[in-house]
């Protein structure tokens, strides 16, 4: 890892990105939101339901990379302005995906944390141009990446001097076919050990599966995350993308209320 | 042409004519206070021989006559409205116009090219009101507003505050990642810099923020935006890209109603002007006889005054009516310590924005 200047453990103390007053590094901060921004009623219906479950942020994609091209590609700018309603109502920082490096600077405009996806993770212009755009950016590990590959990608943006990077560990691809990916909960402290950056996770990408949602984010709390990200749908039989993994508000709260508990418990155990 | 494009164009020319029609409904209220009776379009025929040598050959004369007849009924109803003109500087969309539909909900709004025309026109009686900017919480007084409030005898029978809230517009049609140019008035620019640079956008200085929406609607020049009041959005037909892309805190622009009669009520706010002899202590007087009544100033401003180069002319809000027993006191004894007062009038207070 001797090209890591910037990522690496060594250089300073633990990176702590400020989103509006929430710190990541520091809290375990909860993002929550649908995979992608559907319509006006169906963004507040959710921001309303995950602020009062006790979620931090608001994720949604106003901009889709799909893996097929006939899949539906976001609603674009419209999507960012439901986004930003959305937060002047809740309060609700918000999370969204960048796909083109041209549309950074105005993605900038109306998201407080510009995501990077797991396709894009390797995508050196889009990381460069992020780097410039001056928002915290949330890098997703690349499913076939190593994490020194993942490492590298946060140094392409700290080199343009956005020291804000969180990283998030959504899964790898292994020769399991029963989970979407194998989420990989060694990432939390390997990454602790290896960078001062945080680390979060994502539950829902990782295993496709609403009923294994709950115990990995208990499981990401045990060890030492920084927070995760999960999807969340008012109606999720009736979502345009990802509809069979996104939670309702009904069982996103009832994790959080199982979440919060550990998590003080742990701050209690003496330190290893 | 494909036929979406047909459809498309269909919707603009209908677009259009309804903007021509309310332009020339705003143009026959207008000539109302002239008093002079109107040739009737329908009765005139010489300007429907006139129309029928046009050889439109797909409008035939009877439906010329149908549909004139239609929009000489509605100025009409319209006139008989009596709605009030109120008179505002800029073009249709204008922060002026904002301000104009707050103070006068059901007015009929009518640019004007300069301040001066605004002033002229409610004077001469051809429009009702007026709806002047005297200042912005940045960049402070506007001069030429201030100056004709001194030169002129209207009334100030209201105020409103119109929060600044810069929009980027674009036509339809228009790829905001293609975006190179933007057009507005040089304040608004300025106001929105860091935005412009952020997004590397050329700032593009043009006469009005309304004329510059107006333009990019008409001309759809390539690659280019305007910033503007999200009114002109809705008046232009153009998208609003981005909503609030100044930089500092919002910040808003108080806007006079001014009228040729003071305001029939007692009001609760008064503005004036006054000037006073070059003497030691003769302002601090005169500003001591407020603080002695225990009357709350919310305004000072001097300027220049143009008539007597050296000498200053001072502008005076404060809290109370003139019809108030301690105002018309100070007001009363100011007429001793000052060279000229100037009464511009009692208000109501817009409460809304601070």
């Amino acid at each position: 890892m001797k090209n890591l200047k910037l990522a690496s453990q060594e250089t300073e103390q633990r990176t702590i990105v400020n989103v509006s007053g929430i710190e990541i590094g520091r809290d375990f901060v909860v993002i929550a939101g649908p995979c992608s921004v559907e319509s006006e009623a169906q963004i507040l219906d959710t921001a309303r339901a995950v602020k009062a479950a006790g979620a931090d942020m608001l994720r949604g994609g106003a901009f889709k990379p799909r893996t097929s091209p006939y899949a539906f590609q976001g609603l674009g700018i419209e999507g960012l302005k439901i986004l930003e309603k959305a937060k002047r109502e809740t309060g609700l920082p918000i999370v969204t995906e960048v796909v083109d490096p041209r549309d950074v600077s105005w993605v900038a405009e109306f998201a407080d944390v510009l995501q990077i996806g797991t396709r894009n993770m390797q995508n050196f212009s889009l990381l460069k141009e992020v780097g410039r755009a001056g928002r915290p950016v949330l890098l997703k590990r690349g499913m076939y990446s190593t994490l020194e590959e993942w490492l590298n990608c946060a140094e392409y943006v700290l080199s343009e001097g956005n020291p804000d990077v969180i990283l998030c560990e959504r899964g790898i691809r292994t020769f399991e076919t029963y989970t979407r990916n194998t989420l990989d909960l060694s990432a939390i402290p390997a990454i602790k050990e290896l960078s001062h950056l945080p680390i979060i996770i994502d539950p829902t990408h990782s295993t496709g599966r609403i009923s294994l949602i709950g115990s990995m984010s208990l499981a990401a709390v045990a060890a030492g995350a920084d927070g995760m990200m999960v999807e969340v749908h008012p109606k999720p039989e009736e979502a345009l993308c990802d509809a069979d993994q996104a939670l309702t508000p009904a069982i996103f709260s009832n994790i959080m209320t199982r979440l919060r508990p550990l998590k003080s418990f742990l701050n209690d155990l003496p330190p290893q | 042409m494909k036929p979406e494009d047909i459809h498309k164009k269909i919707n603009k020319i209908d677009r259009e004519l309804l903007v021509l029609l309310q332009e020339r409904m705003g143009l026959a209220l207008r000539s109302k206070k002239f008093k002079q009776t109107q040739s009737d379009p329908v009765q005139d025929n010489d300007l429907l021989a006139r129309v029928e040598r046009l050889n439109l050959d797909l409008i035939q004369s009877s439906f010329t006559r149908q549909l004139l007849k239609t929009i000489v009924e509605e100025t009409k109803r319209l006139e008989d409205e009596n709605r009030s003109l109120a008179a505002f500087q800029g073009e249709h969309g204008a922060y002026g116009e904002v301000a104009a539909r707050q103070l006068v909900p059901k007015g009929a709004y009518i640019p004007c090219m300069e301040f001066i025309d605004v002033f002229r026109g409610v004077e001469a009686g051809h429009f009702d009101l007026g709806v002047v900017p005297v200042e912005n919480s940045l960049e402070g007084a506007v001069t030429q507003v201030n100056d004709l409030l001194t030169t002129t005898d209207l009334k100030v029978i209201g105020e409103v505050k119109v929060i600044v809230n810069h929009c980027l517009l674009a036509t339809e049609a228009t790829d905001y990642r293609e975006i190179r140019q933007v057009f507005s008035h040089p304040q608004a620019l300025a106001q929105c810099r860091n935005f412009l640079m952020r997004n590397k956008l050329e700032a593009r200085p043009y006469y009005d923020t309304a004329g510059a929406a107006k333009m990019l609607a008409r001309e759809n020049p390539r690659a280019a935006a305007a910033i503007a009041s999200s009114l002109c959005a809705e008046l232009y037909d153009l998208e609003i890209i981005k909503e609030g892309i100044e930089d500092g805190p919002s910040n808003s622009t108080r806007f006079l109603l001014l009228a040729r009669e003071p305001h029939p009520d007692k009001g609760d706010k008064t503005s004036i002007i006054f000037a006073v002899p070059h003497e030691a202590g003769r302002l601090f007087a005169v500003l001591k006889l407020f603080a002695d009544a225990e009357i709350n100033l919310t305004r000072i401003a001097s300027m220049p005054l143009r008539s007597d180069p050296g000498n200053y002319s001072f502008f005076l809000d404060f809290e109370g009516s003139d019809k108030d027993a301690t105002v018309a006191e100070v007001l009363k004894k100011m007429e001793d310590l000052a060279k000229w007062v100037k009464y511009l009038g009692s208000y109501p207070v817009d409460r809304s924005a601070s």
